[in-house]
């Protein structure tokens, strides 16, 4: 990976506001039964669960490190990871599978120059990809969310074109977009 | 008539697949063409494949629904409700004048109890859900003297079984809790919906949240319970947001709380939104959950109804099964039961989907059969393609072939196949679809989502995963097959909770009933349904290219080379190409074969 790419992903690490932590925790509640809810309410605002909101959870409550980072690691809603400035979740329910969820799934991968299998993000850091098991869409297959925006019946060339379209609305570039004839390739 | 809209009513489908399909723009557009027009919001009707979908009411009072409106063709129904052109047939799906037209079918062959109000409210209002009937069984209940037993009674009579999955009667598990000492009691309301492939529960809880709130309070009421929970899978915000606004609504009204009505009967609910774990529709996994642990499902007995939640009597209902308890008390357990089969009774809803013509939500009697609701409703298959099966019930049912299209709708029906009814998933094949590929699909899945606790759970459904993919990559033998039946009753029978116990049924039932395909793959390295990577070639048929160049441009290992805008020049280089199919989705002349 290049050294820009790295810079481009330190930047999606999220600085923590430990008010904002100790405000759920007396909103939400300390005991062991708060552990999901308060992940939750972690995740809604860093989009994913950065250290040291985790440890400050662990600290100023009864739930314990060992509980705390067993759900986290449990559920598939968590992620350890940060996730890129736009979150993608291609579906993969069975209606999406049985009618192409793949081919959307190759197609962003590889609009969005990922080719390392174990990643799942950008290298400018632009956009996430995720699986997720059906958005309750079924008869709309085979369907992505950008944002919170549902995308329907999509081929893999769709997926490109809706991503392409987006990119440009949010000033974002696509790593792996390939430039049309008569374009200059830079 | 007028052109600004004046004296019109404009009624838009703003379900999940509504909005997906686009129906928040639309209703933009028609503001600006009627902007003196009254505009309402509805649920999902469930006719998904006519999203989004559009009711428009003149000022005489005539109204057409509109199906598949788009930017596109908006400017002809405008024209047509200011009588400027003739009525388009392709959007028309019904009108107060014509209301029996073939598109109408899947509405009129269905019998709507559960979903009776989705799609006619706007599920945000609960002066809408009140004027559909809402809560007047919960008042006849605690202002008629209807005591729990009464209650309990009365679903005994209806012969309601949970629709989660596993058709347990609900008056008889009601029963067990109502009897157990403990203080408090919860009732806690399934949305976890994990099935990947059905969303009734979804459009239940968004389209007409009230509906299932009052079946809470009926089955709180009649358990006793006093706290309530509503566990509501995290990938539906709409829902959960619906629904929050209706505890919000309700308990404002005085219908929620302490001392509801007046009647010194006190009840409360939470929303806990699911995290994303399959095994958490459990029940046992579903309360771990609650109590902020892993999901782990435990041993029962002791059952929930005697020691569940923070260890106090419990009961879980599904969504769909609350969805008929009000319907019950209004017009008594007999007339429930008058419908359906001898064991079977009441309505049952599906999520149509997959390679069908018309998908969506299904309501239908017990009793119908399989085919009529693939074809009378769904219109049988969308692509032409002959159909090949469908597959019930998730991750814990199976495939049914063709030939047993005929089996009716009932739980002992069902079972005898090798299928479950399960909550409602219905995903319909076509001869494109690969039966080992479906397999090896949901055996990922609960291979993945296996809690880890069993042994045969977590390793032996890995097992079973490997000698799929090794089946698929063309690498098979007849032994790997032969081990997968050995492996497929022991991981039933060793497991603790319903998902080990039930996920070899995609591969048992394959196996029974499309062997040949799993034979194909293994004997002659061929898939039959065009679909496992391994055993694919995509090539171009050069009598039909015409040389346009589009699958070069989509190709993501630039395998496809040859001269622009002549055909004949094209080939794919078969050493690089990944068999991924971009380029056979967006030839236009077809002129990408896979063999
Ligand atoms: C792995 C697994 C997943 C389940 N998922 C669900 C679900 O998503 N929704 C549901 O209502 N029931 C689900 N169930 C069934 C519940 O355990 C339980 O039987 C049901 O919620 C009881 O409600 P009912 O009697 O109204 O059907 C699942 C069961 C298992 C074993
Ligand atoms: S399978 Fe993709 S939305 Fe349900």
């Amino acid at each position: 990976m290049s050294k820009e790419s790295l810079e481009a992903k330190e930047s999606l690490e999220a600085t923590v506001d430990p008010a904002l932590v100790r405000k759920w925790i007396e909103e939400i509640g300390s005991d062991s039964s708060a552990a999901v809810p308060l992940l939750q309410a972690i995740q809604r605002e860093y989009r994913y669960l950065p250290r040291p909101a985790m440890d400050l959870v662990v600290n100023q409550t009864d739930i314990t490190a060992s509980q705390l980072f067993g759900v986290a690691t449990f559920y598939a809603q968590f992620r350890l990871k940060p996730v890129g400035r736009h979150l993608i979740k291609v579906c993969h329910g069975t209606a999406c599978h049985v009618s192409g969820a793949d081919r959307v799934d190759t197609a962003l991968h590889q609009i969005l120059g990922i080719t390392d299998p174990g990643e799942d993000t950008a290298s400018n850091g632009s956009y996430t990809v995720e699986k997720v098991a059906c958005i309750g869409c079924c008869s709309l297959a085979p369907v992505m969310l950008v944002g919170d925006e549902a995308v329907p019946h999509l081929k893999g060339a769709d997926a490109q074109r809706f991503l392409q379209k987006h990119a440009r609305k949010n000033q974002e570039l696509l790593p792996g977009e390939r430039k049309e004839a008569g374009e200059a390739i830079q | 008539m007028s052109s600004s809209g004046k004296g019109m009513t404009i009624t838009v489908g703003e379900g999940s697949c509504g909005i997906a399909a686009g129906a928040r723009e639309i209703r933009e557009l028609l503001v600006q063409r009627f902007p003196e027009a009254e505009f309402r919001t509805v649920s999902c009707l469930g006719m998904c494949h006519q999203e989004p979908m559009v009711e428009i009411a003149n000022s005489d009072g005539k109204s057409y629904l509109w199906g598949q409106v788009n930017k596109k063709n908006l400017p002809k129904i405008v024209r047509f409700h200011r009588g400027e052109t003739e009525i388009p047939e392709k959007n028309f799906i019904r009108s107060s004048e014509q209301p029996a037209t073939d598109k109408a079918q899947y509405l009129q062959r269905q019998h709507r109890i559960a979903l009776r109000n989705v799609g006619h409210l706007d599920p945000t209002s609960l002066d809408q859900a009140r004027a559909r009937g809402g809560y007047s069984a919960i008042t006849r209940i605690l202002q008629g003297g209807m005591s729990p037993e009464d209650v309990i009674e009365q679903a005994k009579i209806s012969n309601l079984r949970g629709r989660g999955g596993a058709g347990f009667p609900t008056a008889t598990k009601w029963g067990f809790a109502r009897g157990a000492p403990g203080y408090p009691k919860y009732l806690i309301c399934n949305g976890d919906e994990g099935d990947p492939g059905a969303f009734m529960d979804r459009s239940l809880l968004e389209g007409d949240p009230h509906t299932v709130l009052e079946g809470m309070l009926i089955a709180a009421y009649a358990i006793g319970a006093s706290k309530g929970y509503a566990y509501i899978r995290a990938e539906y915000p709409l829902a959960v947001d619906y629904f929050g606004r209706a505890l919000v609504a309700a308990r404002q009204a005085g219908l929620l709380g302490d001392n509801i009505l007046g009647s010194g009967f006190s009840f409360d609910i939470k929303i806990k939104e699911g995290a994303g774990a399959f095994v958490c529709g459990e029940e046992t996994a579903l309360m771990a959950s609650i109590e902020g642990q892993r999901g782990m499902p435990r041993i029962r007995p002791p059952f929930p109804a005697i020691e569940g939640l923070f260890g106090k009597p419990t009961i879980i209902n599904n969504v769909e099964t609350l969805a008929n308890l009000a319907w019950i008390i209004n017009n008594g357990g007999a007339a429930y039961a008058a419908i359906g089969t001898e064991k079977s009774k009441g309505t049952k809803v599906f999520a149509l989907a997959g390679a069908v013509a018309r998908g969506g939500l299904v309501e239908v009697p017990m009793g119908m059969t399989v085919r009529q609701v693939i074809y009378d409703i769904g219109g049988g298959s969308a692509s032409g393609r002959p159909l090949k099966g469908v597959q019930l019930g998730g991750p814990s049912g199976g495939c049914i072939p063709e030939a047993l299209f005929d089996t009716l709708i009932e739980y002992e029906a069902i079972n005898a196949t090798g299928a479950i009814m399960g909550s409602g998933g219905m995903v319909v094949l076509d001869s494109k679809s690969c039966m080992v590929d479906i397999a090896r699909y949901f055996l990922e899945f609960t291979q993945l989502e296996s809690c880890g606790k069993c042994t045969f759970c977590r390793l032996g459904t890995l097992r079973m995963k490997e000698l799929l993919n090794k089946i698929c990559a063309g690498e098979g033998t007849m032994a790997d097959i032969e081990a997968l039946e050995r492996l497929a009753p022991q991981v039933k029978e060793a497991s603790l909770c319903g998902l080990g116990q039930t996920a070899p049924n995609p591969v048992l039932t394959t196996l029974k009933y499309f062997r040949d395909e799993y034979i194909a793959h293994v004997e002659e390295k061929r898939c039959p349904g065009g679909v496992c990577k391994a055993l694919i070639t995509h090539a171009i048929d050069q009598s039909v290219c015409t040389g346009c160049s589009i699958c070069e441009r989509y190709c993501p290992v630039n395998c496809i080379t040859g001269e622009k805008q002549k055909g004949h020049t094209w080939v794919i280089d078969q050493s690089v190409c990944i068999n991924c199919g971009m380029c056979a989705e967006v030839c236009n002349p077809e002129a990408v074969k896979v063999q």
